[in-house]
């Protein structure tokens, strides 16, 4: 097999509301090597045939004859992972799990050794011991964070008593952020290897895949999150835990119990008086909000453990952040050599299906490749969409974000999954 | 005229309600420790209802309403409130096992405690200016619900006419109600009054404006907590046992800040922390004589508000430890207890009124500490124009520079605003009209405006008249008029050098429209003479504060097309999601 690859194709599937790529490398002579980021959906434009994710898990079998060098997992949100998810050997996990990938590369933030409740061997032990001196002390406290998120996330979808107005995004937030137990099992188990990656840090991809350098620009850690952080009055971390305490267990949110002060009620729903309606109506609009504003900061924070790579091969630089958020690229950004490296690049794929918040300024400043006519060298883009799932135009959060997708247009090559209409993938060759 | 009924005295002016003193964890003996507040007389309708304040207990997680309180009407002109402890009762410091428990689980109790202290608070704003005062919100009733929603938050909500309260499931598994906590209710609706007194004041500036408005609420919240006897003695009683005799050690200024700063903010339910913050805390913890307004991490406004409460709760001690001074001791340096508690909660009396007093003397828009601590020393040299038997002036002065916060740059040597010496015309303005009507002050404004520095290319507008009646030095009555005026003037980026002569901070992206607010207060004496004219920022001395406005604005992403601006998100509220990003510890998203 050849030194390095000659070249790469990015397959863009059609999964709706996800992401799913393939990258195959050739290495001359009929041999490749595949590297699968992320398999997901959170919902299809009307009219898709409920089986199209086994569709693309059976066109990745095919694509890769077989074998899957590698799988990236950039973080758990379901419209990233659902395709993961096993069912009695029948569902689309199983497939990629047949494909044997040789490892599996996920944010540190799914290291089950950095877990707060993480036990093992005394040498386990010292093994810990060393990951968090590497990653700040207090990182168990943070990926416990997370895993009260998903509590959160519950709660939410079972939310009653909101006006409707506020429940299809909080039905569609709250379900995105639930935790995915067999995608979460299937990733942590499929691969012969498991890496789990920080700014800076390895990516383990490299023994897969000769020639090709790939760096890891995120997700930052603990510790390298504080050095760019003015000094905090409280600890967020510490109120998710409050958080889902706080709601997590009141049976008030989920319905559960009648009422507050089931002796003291003076009327329900729609038969309370004249003189208390304009309360209830501002009221119910207000917690609507809340439980939303909620929603949002979690949905946000856990875009932000999203693993950035870029994938050095020949010349050529491929950009693959996950859903990263500014508060994710912060680090890397603040960093001299991954300055240059970004200034490189020749193909983005769109963080976060196209949001405002996931495509920071100072980002696309730094790519020297976007141009506004067209050329073989230009930068190009992938984005994989669905309009009308997520945010409002009126606030300006809708995805994908007009502004964005204008300035795709205008100064790169932009391929949308938007576009593809009945074709159920997309090459892009390099 | 003949009363028909019979011929009796008025009816009574005030009256008292019981509402728990701080919190349900803040005890004596085991039991919580309530107190009797006096708040305004009213004939109330089920709510309770009144002429400010309309409880309404509805829980929009539930979607149910709760019984109202219902109060019954005494010949007397009182109404029986039902949840006082009989005389007897508070004699013998003894209580029925179940009304603790009554008072944590009765919404009805719930309803009188928001009720009580938010009248409590709305009268100490009308007792310390001398007129009615506004909510910020439309209409003149605002609506208080206690238990609005499961959530560990309360805030006030101008668009919603509402202050809501929150209930939530704290770490022991017993529920928490935000409702029951004095600071939080009395916080709370001062945020409602202030936002009467000062609209412009939630506008997006600098980190002084924002911190503010939750310093501010802190400051009133707190110092009308100790200014109830009942709560000074208890925080007192903890550590000396609840001695009749107060000794030496327990009033030297550390064994304060122990007992009564940190002591209260240790007894306070530490699960509503949440909602409240730390505020109380840091005023006993930071140490002082540091730069604190220019180290990064005071920048953020949670942490920079928390900055102001520490210098006025240092002010309290320094203040209550001079009059302690005066009083001599009874044996051997000891001092009567309740002697101590009168004159601790006298002088955070004294410290409320002036503090409240202090905002008819800030700027109508923009506000920095520097300006409230000018206006709170105006205020006492209006009050007691030599410094009199008790040094507020220097201790204020002292203790917010302990803080970093210094004086007005425009002010006179003592830190005290400058009087107004301007040549003003008067013979086209009437004197009677220029006490109450928007439009005579505007022509006066007009008139002067070349006096008064007011630019001519600007929009202007009076945005309020208003008495402000005090009884002076002397003892007798002073009406002066207090009035506000803005500016707003509407340029590009590249305008900014040509017309204000600002150089525009590189952090604003090109060229945008930007709105730069100036305007100020007017304090007109009682013979309708300017007596004060409070800054006006479009003046020369205030370049260098628009430009860091400006350059505050521009990195919290004001003026990226990306970042929605406030207005966009409808009924969202700022001080919901002000509370949240407390909660979080983080100052906001990015754009």
């Amino acid at each position: 097999m050849a030194k390095s690859p000659k070249g790469a194709t990015v397959r863009t599937y059609a999964v709706g509301f996800g992401d799913c790529f393939l990258l195959s490398f050739d290495y001359g002579g009929g041999l490749e090597r595949h590297v699968l980021i992320d398999f997901g959906s959170t919902g299809f434009p009307a009219g898709v045939p409920q089986t199209r994710m086994m569709e693309i898990a059976q066109d990745i079998k095919q694509r890769t004859k077989g074998k899957l060098h590698a799988v990236v997992a950039t973080h758990r949100h379901k419209d990233h992972i659902s395709g993961f998810a096993t069912s009695k050997g029948k569902g689309t996990g199983d497939v990629i799990a047949s494909l044997k990938p040789d490892i599996v590369v996920q944010p540190w933030t799914e290291d089950p050794d950095l877990k707060p409740d993480a036990t093992g061997p005394r040498s386990k032990k010292k093994q810990i011991a060393r990951k968090l001196g590497r990653m700040g002390a207090s990182t168990p406290k943070h990926i416990a964070a997370l895993t009260h998120m998903h509590g959160i996330a519950q709660q939410m979808l079972t939310a009653r008593n909101l006006p409707t107005a506020f429940k299809s995004e909080l039905s569609f937030l709250g379900d995105t952020n639930l935790a995915n137990r067999s995608a979460i099992d299937n990733l942590m188990t499929m691969g012969k290897k498991s890496s789990y990656v920080h700014c800076g840090s390895k990516s383990g991809l490299e023994r897969v895949l000769p020639g090709v350098r790939v760096h890891v620009l995120g997700p930052p850690t603990v510790d390298q999150t504080d050095t760019i952080k003015k000094q905090r009055s409280s600890d967020p971390d510490q109120f998710w835990q409050f958080q889902a305490k706080s709601i997590g267990t009141d049976e008030a949110i989920t319905g559960d119990e009648p009422a507050l002060f089931p002796r003291a009620v003076k009327a329900r729903g729609a038969r309370i008086p004249i003189n208390a309606r304009w309360l209830r109506l501002h009221s119910r609009t207000m917690r609507g909000e809340q439980l939303l504003q909620i929603v949002r900061i979690l949905d946000q924070q856990m875009n932000n453990t999203s693993v950035i790579l870029v994938f050095q091969v020949g010349k050529k630089c491929l950009l693959f952040p996950g859903d990263a958020q500014i508060e994710n690229w912060e680090y890397a950004l603040g960093q001299d050599k991954y300055k240059t490296l970004l200034a490189g690049v020749d193909l983005y794929k769109v963080g976060h299906h196209g949001s405002r918040n996931a495509t920071p300024k100072e980002l696309w400043n730094r790519f020297k490749k976007r141009s506004k006519t067209k050329d073989p060298a230009r930068l190009r883009s992938l984005m994989s969409t669905m309009a009308g799932k997520h945010g409002h135009v009126h606030s300006k959060t809708e995805v994908p974000r007009s502004t964005l997708v204008n300035a795709l247009k205008g100064e790169t090559d932009l391929l949308t999954t938007q576009t593809f209409g009945e074709a159920l993938f997309k090459d892009t060759t390099f | 005229m003949p009363n028909p009924r019979k011929p009796s005295h008025s009816p009574p002016n005030a009256r008292t309600l019981t509402a728990i003193a701080q919190d349900p964890s803040v005890r004596t003996g085991g039991k919580i420790l309530v107190t009797e507040l006096t708040i305004p007389a009213e004939e109330l309708l089920p709510g309770p209802c009144g002429y400010r304040v309309n409880v309404i207990d509805y829980d929009s997680s539930t979607d149910t309403l709760y019984e109202p309180a219902v109060y019954k009407a005494l010949k007397n002109g009182h109404i029986e409130d039902p949840f006082a402890l009989s005389a007897k009762m508070k004699q013998s410091n003894k209580r029925p096992k179940s009304y603790d428990r009554k008072l944590v689980e009765d919404p009805r109790f719930h309803a009188q405690n928001v009720y009580a202290i938010a009248m409590r608070t709305l009268a100490q704003f009308e007792f310390a200016l001398g007129r009615r005062v506004p909510w910020g919100s439309d209409g003149h009733q605002l609506h208080i619900a206690p238990h609005a929603f499961a959530d560990a938050n309360a805030f006030y909500s101008r668009d919603d006419r509402a202050i809501f309260f929150g209930y939530f499931t704290g770490a022991s598994g017993k529920r928490v109600y935000t409702c029951l906590s004095h600071d939080v209710v009395a916080h709370e609706t001062t945020h409602a009054i202030l936002d009467g007194l000062r609209r412009r004041y939630l506008e997006p500036s600098t980190p002084d404006q924002a911190a503010f408005h939750e310093g501010f609420a802190d400051i009133v919240a707190l110092l009308s907590l100790f200014s109830l006897p009942d709560v000074v003695g208890a925080l007192l009683d903890l550590k000396t046992g609840g001695s009749k005799l107060i000794a030496p050690k327990y009033l030297e200024r550390e064994a304060l800040q122990r007992s009564v700063l940190l002591g209260l903010a240790e007894e306070m339910g530490s699960e509503v922390s949440a909602v409240r913050g730390q505020a109380l805390r840091r005023s006993a913890a930071l140490t002082p004589g540091k730069d604190y307004m220019h180290m990064p991490e005071y920048q953020e406004e949670h942490a920079r508000g928390e900055l102001i409460v520490a210098a006025m709760m240092n002010a309290f001690l320094e203040i209550w430890l001079q009059r302690l001074a005066k009083i001599g001791p009874v044996a051997r340096g000891m001092r009567d207890r309740s002697i101590v508690v009168e004159e601790g909660a006298r002088v955070a009396g004294h410290l409320l009124t002036m503090s409240i007093r202090a905002i008819d003397y800030c700027p109508p828009t923009d506000i920095w500490f520097s300006d409230y601590l000018s206006a709170l020393l105006t205020v006492d040299r209006e009050v007691v124009p030599d410094q009199g038997q008790y040094n507020y002036r220097q201790a204020l002065l002292k203790s917010f520079a302990d803080y970093g916060i210094k004086q007005a740059r425009d002010t006179d040597e003592d830190g005290t605003w400058r009087r107004c010496n301007a040549d003003l015309r008067y013979s086209r303005n009437h004197f009677e009209a220029m006490s109450r009507d928007p439009e005579e002050v505007f022509r006066f404004i007009w008139e002067n405006r070349r006096a008064l520095n007011v630019r001519e290319d600007t929009y202007i507008e009076v945005q309020s008249v208003r008495p402000s009646i005090r009884i002076g030095p002397d003892g007798f009555v002073l009406h002066e008029t207090v009035a506000e005026y803005i500016q707003i003037l509407t340029l590009w980026t590249g305008e900014l050098k040509t017309v204000l002569k600002i150089t525009p901070p590189k952090e604003i992206p090109g060229n945008r429209r930007i709105r730069i607010f100036g305007g100020g207060v007017l304090i007109f004496n009682e013979y309708g003479q300017l007596k004060y004219h409070i800054p006006d920022r479009l003046e020369k001395l205030e370049r260098e504060r628009q430009v860091e406005r400006l350059r505050c604005l521009a990195e919290s992403g004001f003026f990226e097309e990306t970042a929605a601006p406030r207005q966009a998100t409808g009924l969202q509220s700022h001080f919901a999601n002000l509370h949240r990003a407390r909660a979080m510890g983080s100052g906001g998203w990015h754009g």
